[in-house]
């Protein structure tokens, strides 16, 4: 009997997953197609809206500059967004270093966008440490995708 | 000691001459800086990083170098005892030492009753034994009573040296430069008297008086001038270190 | 719900028979020893008032779980029927292996409730202590903690710790999107109640020492930069403490009150200012291109030690309160952070962060006697106890399939011996312990 539970349990999930990953290609297949210009799901499908750094770091490496160089193309042809830069990292720190780390990965996105001539005033940065992981999961996968800094743009 | 501090401060010199060598990389990419703000940025960071982490490693170069001196400090300690326990033996009665160790000593009969005797020994020798044991504060009243009691004793400059060292080794400063003063003062002649000049300079540094640290440095080698290399060469980094002229 | 008004303390020692007894091997324990026996004892259910029954198993949980004391379950005790003011048959506790019986007392006395306890030493026949408190009796709770402090008091030598409040952080929600709200509870987790509202993130919490307000983080509304406020606890009344332009975070008062240092960034760095908490002027205490934060004061508020990465990695540094002076003092594997001062001043607790995971320690002030209490996957964030022998921290489990692990408050002893979780409605991390509750 348990064991019968335990199976359509595991069905059960298989199912969802299966539906879920469906739908995120359905997604991304439209995004190319539909999406709007200058929209945020333009910024974030076609742009991409967040750089990863290593364990500790705060530096933007190469892959983050050319996300970063992409965002500042499409911030000055559409001038009108202010951005908030969300900073994070993963949750092998403690709370507090973590939210002073986020805020210097923050800043760092923040400067490299100015450097490409993006106006100050246009950007504000916020950190949330460990606080608001995403993926959230404890393996190294996850860990590196939530060392971030999002751009949020308003 | 002197071959670690030697080393260390080499270590210290080697740190800025890489900081420069950073900066001569830097800056000719910074006069290119009209390529973008990036770039400076980029060599900022790295500076940064370079300067943090000469941070990490000067600081782990101090407490490695203090652990040592404390070592140190405590060998030397040592080391000065056995020798001493030896002058003793062949010196005061004449006699060559038997052992570095006072029992065997103190009931020999011999021992002049003159200057105390094996009591002011044996009180000399506990003190000491309690300043080995790091009983800072039994030492210190073991000293202080022998002193006291036998100020003429030619081991008297010795306990009021070691007495000094009491307070020093418990950084208890103020009382040390008393001690080391009052050991210039009356013993200025006993075989500690250089040490015992050292020390008060010593101590005196740490109190943050520099420049009075740097007179006494000063006085060394006129009022000790057969002193031992080692002592001459303390002194010469001590002087250094506190950047006297 | 209001914090209890002060307690009458009526009688004080009054019931204590005379002199002092002589030091008993059973009914004493000597914490300095490597090891100890707990002490066994039995607690009757109080007498005089339904609420007598309910006493008698706070203090019974209160012993239990500091480790030192063995409570013998009350099924086993074979005098049924205790005076509280009589001795009781000691050949029968003997039998049951207590050194110490504690028997009390409760009567209701013009809307207020009178407690008398005495605790027996078992193994000479003696009173060995005896108090009596008249209170309101929604203060009940308290007052049997006052009496296991006493029980404590007299068995260790040492002041007790279980008249203290806990602060922490309830979290609860999707593990992407979890809310986090300043809770305050008694020691043992009884009297659960919130302090933010949860709208948005709030996380570490700290009382004052008069335990009347307590300084903590928060996020602004629509994502705007969490700043440090100061809440009365009774009122709820709350004031931002210092408008920047900046994040500022990590707040912790100093001893007498009077002070709150935490960390303000400005272009993404990190620094530790002192900020008067009457006339709010600031002031810095660190200035480095690097991280400095999580401080505490000593317990003489002489000086803070904070974690920095200045030298690379988070390590512990100590410098005078007023700034300057700065040293590092550990210098062990791996990263040092969360340092928090021992109310004796003997010891500083830290989260040890090295390849093999997460672990709470202690060491002495200058760095040296390093010594490890508990570890795991994650623990973070010792507090003290306000008698310095006990700590509680966090500990997290890892999350999986979207889901957060679960978050815990433990407690632990100085010895790294009788780790316990303290129960919380809710999953909790940010414990910070109170000093004792002023009477």
């Amino acid at each position: 009997m348990r064991m019968i539970k335990a199976l359509t349990a595991i069905a059960a999930m298989v199912l969802i997953a299966a539906c879920s990953s469906n739908s995120d290609q359905q997604q991304a297949a439209a995004a190319t197609t539909t999406v709007t210009p200058g929209s945020v799901a333009d910024f974030r499908q076609n742009v991409g809206d967040r750089v990863f750094f290593d364990t500790d770091m705060s530096t933007v490496n190469d892959q983050g500059r050319q996300t970063l160089n992409r965002q500042a193309e499409w911030l000055k042809k559409y001038s009108n967004y202010q951005v908030t830069i969300e900073g994070h990292c993963d949750e092998r720190g403690t709370r507090e270093y973590n939210l002073a780390l986020g805020e210097r990965r923050a800043n760092a996105a923040r400067q490299y966008l100015i450097g490409q001539g993006i106006p100050a005033a246009r950007l504000k940065t916020i950190s949330y440490g460990k606080e608001r992981p995403d993926p959230v999961g404890s393996d190294e996968a996850a860990w590196a995708r939530n060392r971030r800094a999002v751009s949020a743009l308003q | 000691m002197a071959a670690f501090g030697m080393k260390l401060s080499s270590v210290m010199k080697i740190l800025p001459s890489r900081l420069a060598l950073l900066l001569a990389f830097a800056l000719p990419t910074a006069a290119a800086a009209q390529r973008g703000d990036v770039y400076t940025e980029d060599r900022l960071n790295q500076l940064q990083q370079s300067i943090t982490m000469m941070t990490g490693q000067i600081e782990q170069l101090q407490h490695r170098n203090a652990q040592l001196q404390q070592q140190l400090e405590k060998m030397q300690t040592d080391y000065e005892y056995r020798i001493e326990q030896l002058e003793k033996g062949g010196g005061g009665g004449g006699r060559p030492a038997p052992r570095p160790g006072a029992q065997a000593a103190a009931p020999a009969p011999s021992a002049a009753p003159s200057h105390g005797g094996g009591s002011a020994d044996q009180l000399y020798d506990d003190a000491f034994k309690k300043l080995q044991e790091g009983d800072y504060a039994g030492a210190e009243r073991g000293f202080k009573t022998f002193v006291q009691r036998n100020p003429q004793n030619k081991l008297a400059g010795n306990a009021q040296y070691w007495l000094g060292e009491t307070y020093y080794a418990r950084r208890d400063y103020q009382n040390a430069m008393t001690a080391f003063a009052e050991g210039y003062k009356a013993y200025k002649a006993s075989p500690k008297g250089p040490d015992n000049l050292l020390k008060l300079g010593i101590t005196m540094a740490a109190l943050n008086r520099k420049s009075d640290a740097c007179a006494i440095f000063a006085r060394f080698s006129q009022d000790y001038p057969r002193a031992t290399d080692l002592q001459k060469r303390r002194i010469d980094q001590e002087r250094q270190k506190n950047g006297c002229g | 719900m209001k914090l209890p008004r002060r307690l009458t303390m009526m009688g004080g020692v009054a019931l204590a028979a005379g002199t002092t007894m002589p030091a008993r091997a059973q009914l004493t324990i000597d914490m300095t020893r490597p090891s100890f026996e707990p002490v066994p004892i039995a607690i009757v259910d109080f007498k005089g008032d339904a609420v007598g029954a309910q006493m008698a198993g706070v203090i019974r949980n209160d012993l239990q779980n500091s480790g030192l004391f063995r409570v013998i379950p009350p099924g086993s005790y074979i005098q049924q029927n205790v005076d509280a003011t009589a001795p009781p048959q000691f050949p029968s506790w003997r039998q049951v292996g207590a050194a110490g019986l504690v028997v009390g007392q409760v009567a209701s006395s013009g809307g207020n409730i009178k407690v008398d306890f005495r605790l027996w030493d078992v193994v000479v026949g003696q009173q060995a202590t005896g108090l009596s408190f008249t209170s309101q009796p929604s203060n009940w709770r308290r007052l049997a903690h006052i009496i296991a402090d006493a029980i404590y008091k007299r068995v260790t030598g040492e002041e007790g710790y279980f008249d203290t409040r806990v602060a922490y952080v309830s979290e609860s929600g999707p593990g992407n999107n979890r809310t986090k709200r300043i809770a305050i509870m008694d020691q043992d987790g009884a009297n659960n109640r919130y302090i933010t509202d949860g709208r948005t993130i709030a996380l570490t919490p700290r009382f004052s020492p008069t335990l009347q307000e307590i300084v903590y983080m928060a996020y602004g509304e629509n994502n705007t930069p969490p700043r440090v406020y100061l809440q009365n606890v009774d009122s709820g009344r709350r004031e931002l403490l210092g408008n920047f332009p900046g994040m500022s975070f990590a707040p912790r008062f100093s001893p007498d009150g009077t002070k709150v240092v935490m960390s303000i960034s400005a272009d993404g760095n990190s620094d530790l200012y002192e900020m008067d908490v009457r006339g709010r002027q600031l002031r810095r205490l660190t200035n480095t291109p690097a991280i400095d934060t999580s401080p505490c004061y000593s317990n003489d508020g002489s000086q803070i030690v904070f974690n920095s990465d200045r030298g690379g990695a988070q390590q512990l540094y100590v410098m005078s309160a007023g700034g300057g002076g700065e040293r590092r003092i550990s210098f062990g594997e791996g990263r040092y952070a969360t340092p928090v001062w021992s109310p004796r001043g003997d010891f500083i607790a830290f989260t040890k962060i090295s390849s093999g995971g997460f672990g709470i320690g202690v060491m002495r002030p200058d760095g040296s006697g390093e010594r490890m209490l508990s570890s795991g996957f994650l623990v973070e964030g010792p507090t003290w106890a306000p008698n310095g022998r006990v700590l509680m921290f966090f500990r997290g489990q890892p999350s999986g399939a979207g889901r957060a692990g679960a978050v815990t408050i433990h407690q632990v002893d100085i010895t790294g011996r009788f780790e316990r979780q303290v129960p919380t409605p809710t999953d909790a991390s940010d414990p910070a312990w109170s000093p004792l509750i002023p009477q």
